[in-house]
């Protein structure tokens, strides 16, 4: 909806956002453990609401691929074609372990900001509240 | 293909899966199939796991969610270009060796005596610019530290050189020459800068190429057995 209310660069914006969370994402699901393609997106998406175009964590895979971030396997699946798995490298763990921190504390910037914004709506609000209170009594 | 899926289905995958393989032309033989084969497992599985009783209506919204093929190659196609601009691991003499090899072998001998007499004229260009650019630079400062030497102690080195008077002050005349020494000095790093410019084009030119060749020698006996 907001890429028809506020244009291509909207949604360009949402891309590029997206784009280093998920792979953090995909990281971090592969922390816990191996996964084929399907599987990843499965435990990514989960339960939200978020659409994400499947295909998309296939270039990011074959990115961190390269750059030594995980290594792949091709396992026979019980039934139909076989399975493509994926599993952190050393090298990923460790990239993980720093990029989530740094993420971590990102995220709580974005929120300080929020934060600070309400306090000062909420201050500004108790103004008014207390002003009207002190006319009252007068 | 047999793909696993039957009917109208099988006839959607495939279309997808071909329009894929059509998009990753510029990726190795190898590259291509395995992410061929990744993409029908996800189909397979999303598939597969889907609650969707009318199949072509499962398989329409497996491939929507999938998304189309262009958001599965983004970013995987243009290899070479991603690779422009950083330093490259593999040693250039390595990649010109490789070059000739490629090259060289379906032309025969006259083959490797064309790309090696290339790669030698090439080579031979980088060298002769560093060979200018280094002497510019190393000219420069000595003409310069010898001309500030002369102001400090006039005559020196008067046997050997013969300053031609632009101005009649002296010192003034010897100031300019510095400042003409120096200037020599900065076009020589001024040339040093533009080549490192110039050796990342030259590099991406290889690399490119490589890539092309190298997929094109392995796509060739796929085709003669189809």
């Amino acid at each position: 909806m907001y890429y028809i209310v506020f244009g291509y660069n909207m949604e360009n914006k949402i891309t590029q956002l997206r784009k280093g969370i998920l792979e953090l994402a995909i990281l971090g699901a592969l922390s816990r453990g191996r996964h084929y393609g399907y599987s990843l997106v499965k435990t990514i998406s989960g339960s939200s609401d978020i659409d994400l175009t499947e295909g998309t964590i296939y270039p990011i895979l074959s990115r961190l691929a390269k750059e030594g971030l995980v290594q792949s396997e091709w396992v026979e699946s019980s039934q139909g074609p076989p399975r493509k798995y994926y599993t952190l490298t050393l090298k990923g763990e460790e990239t993980f372990r720093i990029l989530d921190g740094e993420f971590r504390k990102l995220a709580a910037i974005v929120d300080n900001a929020q934060r600070a914004a309400l306090v000062e709506v909420e201050s500004a609000y108790g103004n008014v509240l207390s002003v009207t209170k002190e006319t009252n009594n007068g | 293909m047999a793909n696993g899926f039957s009917g109208p289905v099988a006839q959607i995958v495939d279309n997808y899966l071909e329009r894929l393989k059509k998009g990753l032309k510029g990726i190795s033989a190898k590259d291509q199939e395995d992410l061929v084969k990744e993409i029908h497992s996800h189909i397979y599985e999303s598939f597969r796991s889907d609650p969707t009783p009318d199949e072509v209506t499962r398989v329409l919204k497996v491939l929507d969610k999938l998304g189309e093929p262009a958001a599965v190659i983004s970013a995987r196609m243009p290899d070479a270009m991603v690779t422009l601009g950083k330093k490259k691991k593999l040693p250039f003499l390595i990649l010109a060796g490789l070059l000739i090899a490629f090259f060289g072998v379906p032309l025969g001998m006259s083959g490797i005596g064309l790309v090696a007499g290339i790669i030698i004229a090439i080579l031979g260009l980088v060298l002769a610019f560093y060979v200018l650019a280094f002497s510019m630079i190393l000219t420069g400062w000595l003409a310069a530290v010898i001309l500030i030497i002369r102001l400090v102690v006039p005559g020196f080195l008067d046997p050997y050189m013969d300053i031609y008077p632009l101005v009649p002050d002296p010192t003034f005349n010897l100031v300019i020459y510095i400042i003409g020494a120096l200037l020599i000095s900065a076009i020589g790093f001024g040339l040093l800068w533009v080549g490192s410019r110039m050796m990342r084009g030259i590099r991406f030119v290889f690399r490119f190429l490589f890539d092309k060749i190298k997929n094109w020698r392995k796509k060739a006996p796929a085709a003669a057995t189809a």
